[in-house]
């Protein structure tokens, strides 16, 4: 199928990436080149020190490429300052941590409303947005709740709830069953279906575990900083 | 405004360590803003005294010089003096007392003309000039002594070799400036005591404190004062009340600089103490911050936050130090364990003070670790959990 670049939410164009440690240059991303398009549910995975979560820090724009461009929702985020990335991730992108990262003071609620705090919405519209991402999580009856008086795979629903809250373009999720026992790991792979198939959610979603992989529509597979296998065929198959 | 919820579960967040903190500033604090009402109040009461065109005259060694009383009648001759009155320190021991309190022999017929702020009852003042071992005291010391009309007070002579018998026959008071806490006997009555015992001292007003007419002829009366006893065995010093306190308070002036250095070290203290406690609350709130910032929270916010967050800490501990100070000795009497301190109160501005100095320890203890926090990469945050 002819690749249309129009479409694509995320392109990483012949990014390279190296850490310096201890005056030795560290290669982790080597000439990459990714397009994930709109709508996409996208799994990266790979052995430990393989690049995923460069990568997604990358997409993300927490992290500059030492070489190439990395284009988010038609943004080069390379022009971007500091300030500009910060305005860009809050208007643009969700996150889905492995730890959940949730604040242990806030309510459920207030942990959800939190990327709202920097939209220009008014109270009455953050609480209709963080009441709608509740329902969505179904935890709709815990928003007084805080982390500590949830579950895990709870905890992790909210910080979905927290991700989708602001409607991002792209959710971003960094080993986001890494945490949870099996069944709250499909009530969260469940979700994150739902998002982007019945909400056309652009999903990328770094893992290690191949069941969690396989609920992506694609499968990308890096290997010492260099895509080696995207074939979801493959993965389609052995389901 | 919306990110003050946060703000407060943050200061929140550790109970104990906010309590801690806020406690030592507090605590610093109201030592601080006592030390500085003490210097403040001093300016106040000089301050105070300058609208009653008061003279205080000495022997030119000073206080341990002679002044010998006729000069007192020569002084109240001259025309552009109002009323005088001899201004003589006692010093005697009442009782077991090892530290005296302030008595002072005088001219009763006087006294309330040239200490026009100090109010004695007119049937009292009428009961003290009737009465040669009469006395007056201050509000505030018969309170805190226990005394009342017609008590005897007994004191054991310490500079003068004479010992008085004296009774209370009148109570004066006064606003705040006021010091209530004397205690004034007929200046004949020592007198005739020195002479009776044939003692050098007889004859020594000490100080002379006279009123003049008005405010302008006080530095021409001055000059006029010195001019007439210049050439006589004991020549004199004339000065207004404001420059013979600030005399005392010349003597107080290695006080003052030890009352700034001592604030000042109590500040750098409380700067490293709260500037520790912002830094260990930072260090464990890395995760946190480094997800703030990747959900798109900015340099700018994420200082503001913990900037906010320290001055909050600051001042509760200048609300509970400084205001706590000034209400305590609002409703708390300590004269009647600090004889002297009587007049001790905190003005507004320096518990005012206490606060903005709150507010200052706590926004400059917040600097480095807000700087910190700011500049911290996400990455590198992220990365200590995952």
């Amino acid at each position: 199928m002819p690749y249309d670049a129009s479409d694509s939410v995320v392109q990483l164009l012949d990014v390279s990436k190296e850490f310096m440690r201890d005056k030795i240059r560290i290669p982790v991303l080597t000439n990459t080149t990714l397009h994930i398009p709109k709508g996409d549910f996208a799994a990266i995975m790979g052995p430990s020190g393989s690049g995923k979560s460069t990568l997604l820090n990358l997409a993300a724009g927490l992290d500059r490429p030492t070489t190439g461009r990395v284009i988010v929702n038609g943004q080069d985020l390379g022009v971007l300052s500091e300030a500009g990335l910060s305005r860009f991730r809050s208007e643009n992108l969700g996150f889905i941590f492995q730890m959940y990262n949730l604040m242990p003071v806030l309510t459920a609620f207030e942990n959800v409303e939190l990327p709202l705090l920097l939209a220009p919405l008014n109270r009455a519209q953050r609480r209709q947005h963080v009441e709608a991402a509740l329902r969505i999580v179904s935890l709709a009856d815990r928003q007084d709740h805080y982390p500590r008086q949830l579950s895990g795979g709870q905890e992790q629903r909210v910080a979905i709830a927290r991700a989708i809250a602001n409607d991002p373009v792209l959710l971003l999720a960094d080993e986001p069953t890494g945490n949870l026992d099996a069944t709250s790991a499909q009530e969260v792979l469940d979700l994150l279906e739902l998002l982007n198939t019945q909400f056309g959610t652009t999903i990328i979603m770094v893992t290690h575990d191949p069941k969690a992989a396989r609920r992506a529509k694609r499968l990308l597979h890096l290997e010492k900083g260099t895509f080696v296998q995207a074939d979801i065929e493959a993965l389609e198959t052995s389901r | 405004m919306k990110f003050i919820p946060l703000i407060i579960r943050n200061v929140l967040r550790n109970k104990i360590r906010t309590l801690f903190t806020g406690s030592s500033i507090a605590m610093s604090l109201f030592l601080v803003v006592l030390l500085y009402s003490f210097l403040m109040i001093q300016d106040e009461i000089l301050e105070a005294t300058k609208p009653y065109n008061r003279i205080m005259v000495t022997n030119v060694q000073g206080l341990t010089g002679n002044l010998p009383i006729a000069y007192l009648d020569r002084i109240r001759k001259m025309d552009e003096v109002r009323s005088a009155i001899p201004f003589s320190w006692f010093g005697g021991r009442y009782r077991e007392e090892t530290i005296p309190f302030a008595q002072f022999g005088t001219d009763s017929k006087y006294v309330t003309d040239v200490l026009q702020e100090y109010k004695v009852p007119d049937d009292q003042l009428d009961a003290w000039q009737a009465d040669k071992t009469g006395c007056v005291v201050g509000a505030l010391i018969a309170k805190n002594k226990g005394w009342k009309i017609g008590d005897k007070i007994p004191l054991k002579g310490d500079i003068y070799p004479v010992d008085l018998e004296l009774t209370v026959r009148g109570i004066y008071d006064g606003d705040s400036t006021v010091d209530r806490e004397q205690l004034w006997f007929h200046f004949e009555y020592m007198d005739e005591a020195l002479k009776a015992k044939q003692q050098p001292m007889a004859g020594n007003a000490g100080i002379v404190m006279l009123r003049a007419k008005s405010g302008p002829i006080m530095p021409e009366l001055m000059e006029k004062i010195d001019k007439q006893f210049a050439s006589s065995d004991a020549p004199v010093r004339a000065m207004t009340e404001k420059e013979f306190q600030q005399s005392f308070m010349e003597m107080m002036g290695s006080v003052k600089f030890f009352i700034n250095v001592i604030s000042g070290i109590v500040v750098f203290s409380l700067l490293i103490v709260a500037g520790n406690t912002m830094a260990m609350a930072l260090r464990e709130r890395t995760r946190e911050v480094a997800v703030l910032k990747a959900i798109g929270f900015g340099r700018g916010t994420i200082l503001g936050m913990v900037l906010c967050e320290a001055v909050i800490i600051g001042l509760l501990g200048g609300v509970a130090g400084a205001l706590g100070a000034k209400l305590l000795f609002a409703t708390v009497d300590f004269s009647r364990w600090l004889t002297g301190f009587g007049f001790l109160y905190v003005p507004w501005r320096t518990a005012l003070l206490g606060l903005v100095l709150a507010g200052f320890i706590g926004l400059a203890s917040g600097i480095i670790p807000a700087w910190r926090a700011a500049q911290l990469s996400v990455v590198d945050g992220l990365r200590k959990i995952v």
